[in-house]
């Protein structure tokens, strides 16, 4: 295991940011910390990496306590959400900071044969690591003269050049309109194939940890509600916050569950079924969202196929039976209730 | 933005350009003429007054020290403002504009109260320690300090609350120390501000009177800085060459602002 979080708490005056957080991140693998904003996420990255200090509890990177060590000393590559470029600095000197400071504080001069070597060391990392983020063109210029998402590769370069043990993101891609953000994620992914380097990410976006981690991490109201893979967490969800955090939830009778999950058919021929008549339908490209009332007054939302709803010959009035997909998950409405 | 009609427009510009005419740009006129009145005349004069550029010499001396004390603490007090949370710290703020608000006349006197050589609260013991504040160099630069304070670090703190502190959180984070963080990040960040704080204490500074004139003791020949040389000149019906300090003073806060400009605008491009 390769970062320990032991019993951490914080609070910021009256607020509690984290309370009692207990999570081991795996080496090698990329996690994401997911939870909506405010929940405590970032507080516990910016602990990890040393910027925000613990009010109780203990930090372990790689078998070493970190708890009380500075930001310098813990070999964490960061990366901000507003990129936190050196704007007086070019590309290739942003990407060269960590290495500059690492050799001496930068401060052997150039024309002793030692200087010379060390220069001619970080300029060769520089370029492999420009290569790797596909900015090899833009060496020379300023961050105040590249795109955000090329910005946010740099600052990722950046990161990358000291070999950190670990590289912690704040929501990296929060500033990015959506495209960008869409490949930029994949191109995380990639890079963190290629790279291998244990890797947390803080995001509010679901999809997004879905798509890009291999552990995810749920937080909210500083407390961890589940961890899982993103598989385990859709299928299993811990509880009512994470079911409704990772994705549309709607309720059918007691139950609470997908709408993909509910099954319609124009018979009752499948125990348990409920009868409803559709109220809405909404084509949304290959998709069909239906709203189906129940007669005890619930309104229903059911997610289908295009084929499968001509099938069906659904329209507004239609007489359905509802019955939950065998092997949905569910959890118990108005509870939280574990169910893994 | 309001349109407005041409009339309004230029009778707007016209008061605008009057009004700093009439207040600045005449009487400044006026003095350079009086300056030269006599060709070069009234500046042999006062430069064949030994006292005189001593009092030159004097002036940039205190300046040049006030302006280095002032560059130092001012960007310290900034960053400690802006960056750290401790009690005390309105209070702190507040104490550092109190300058401005105060007359130079008493805060000479202040100064003179507490560290005078005969009945001060702390001059005795320094003079003892072989230390002569009042009416001696160190009384002045801390007068011209102590007037010009808050210059820095008000042009300082803005630029630090805009920078933010994302850089220097990253910067430490690729393993840079305090000092590694000041000096790539920090400095280079509010590089003008300085610049430009460092130009406000040195025009500031030269042209210091009240309180010079009450700690310094006005020693000419010793301690007499060129405006109080302008003064005693003028009283003395010598205006000729109080006319001529008086030019060299706005000469150099000509080439002050001058300078300033000229490498400012560098700074808006990226």
């Amino acid at each position: 295991m390769s970062i320990e979080i032991n019993d951490v708490s914080k609070r910021f005056g009256d607020f509690v940011a984290l309370e009692d957080i207990n999570v081991s991140l795996p080496t090698g693998q990329l996690t994401a910390l997911l939870g909506p904003s405010g929940g405590g996420k970032s507080t516990l990255l910016r602990i990890i990496a040393g910027l925000e200090k613990a009010d109780s509890g203990s930090v372990n990177i790689e078998g070493v306590d970190a708890t009380r060590m500075s930001p310098q000393k813990r070999n964490v590559g960061f990366v901000f959400q507003h990129y936190a470029v050196f704007k007086h600095m070019t590309v290739a000197k942003n990407v060269a900071f960590g290495l500059e400071i690492r050799s001496h504080g930068g401060l052997r001069p150039a024309w002793t044969p030692r200087g010379r070597d060390e220069r001619e060391r970080i300029q060769a990392r520089v370029d492999e690591l420009l290569k790797l983020v596909h900015l090899s063109q833009f060496a020379d210029r300023l961050p105040s003269q590249l795109s955000g998402g090329q910005r946010q590769r740099m600052a990722l370069a950046r990161a990358l050049a000291v070999q950190p043990k670990v590289l912690l993101l704040d929501e990296p891609f929060g500033a990015l309109d959506a495209k960008v953000r869409k490949e930029l994620r994949e191109w995380l992914r990639r890079l963190h194939d290629e790279v291998q380097v244990t890797t947390v990410f803080v995001t509010h976006d679901q999809e997004e940890a879905m798509e890009v981690a291999d552990e995810i991490v749920v937080i909210n109201d500083g407390r961890i509600e589940q961890v899982g893979t993103p598989d385990s967490l859709y299928d299993e969800p811990a509880n009512d916050f994470v079911m409704d955090f990772l994705g549309e939830v709607t309720q059918l009778g007691d139950l609470r569950l997908r709408p993909h999950d509910i099954e319609i058919g124009l018979s009752p021929d499948l125990a348990g079924s409920t009868a409803a008549d559709i109220l809405r339908l909404t084509r949304v490209g290959f998709e069909v969202r239906a709203v189906a009332g129940t007669e005890e007054g619930q309104e229903v939302s059911v997610l289908t196929t295009r084929a499968h709803a001509r099938a069906l010959g659904l329209e507004e009035g239609a007489r359905v039976w509802l019955t939950p997909a065998s092997g949905a998950a569910t959890v118990p409405a108005m509870r939280s209730v574990l169910v893994g | 933005m309001v349109e407005l009609t041409a009339p309004v427009k230029w009778t707007v510009r016209l008061a605008a350009v009057g009004y700093v005419f009439l207040l600045v740009g005449w009487p400044v006129v006026t003095l350079v003429q009086h300056a030269f009145a006599g060709g070069l005349d009234s500046f042999r004069a006062a430069f064949a007054d030994p006292d005189v550029s001593h009092s030159l010499v004097v002036t940039v001396e205190i300046s040049l020290w006030a302006v280095a004390i002032n560059t130092v603490f001012g960007v310290g007090m900034a960053l400690l403002l802006v960056r750290h949370e401790f009690p005390g710290k309105r209070l702190l703020s507040a104490f550092i504009d109190l300058p401005m608000s105060m007359s130079p006349v008493v805060i000479g006197l202040a100064l003179l109260l507490v560290y005078n050589g005969r009945d001060g609260w702390f001059g005795p013991t320094l003079e003892a320690h072989g230390l002569v504040v009042i009416f001696n160099s160190p009384g002045m630069i801390m007068a011209t300090c102590f007037v010009a304070l808050p210059l820095v670090v008000r042009e300082v703190i803005p630029v630090l609350e805009e920078v933010g502190d994302d850089q220097e959180q990253a910067a430490r984070s690729l393993g840079a120390n305090a000092a590694q963080v000041l000096r790539r990040i920090t400095l280079p960040a509010i590089k003008w501000a300085v610049v430009y704080g460092v130009v406000l204490t040195l025009a500031r500074s030269l042209g210091e009177f009240g309180a010079l004139k009450i700690v310094s003791g006005n020693l000419t020949g010793q301690t007499q800085t060129a405006p109080l040389v302008v003064e005693q000149k003028y009283n003395n019906f010598a205006q000729g060459e109080a006319y001529a300090v008086s030019f060299v003073l706005v000469l150099i806060s000509v080439l002050c602002i001058l300078v300033v400009s000229l490498l400012r605008p560098k700074e808006s491009q990226p």
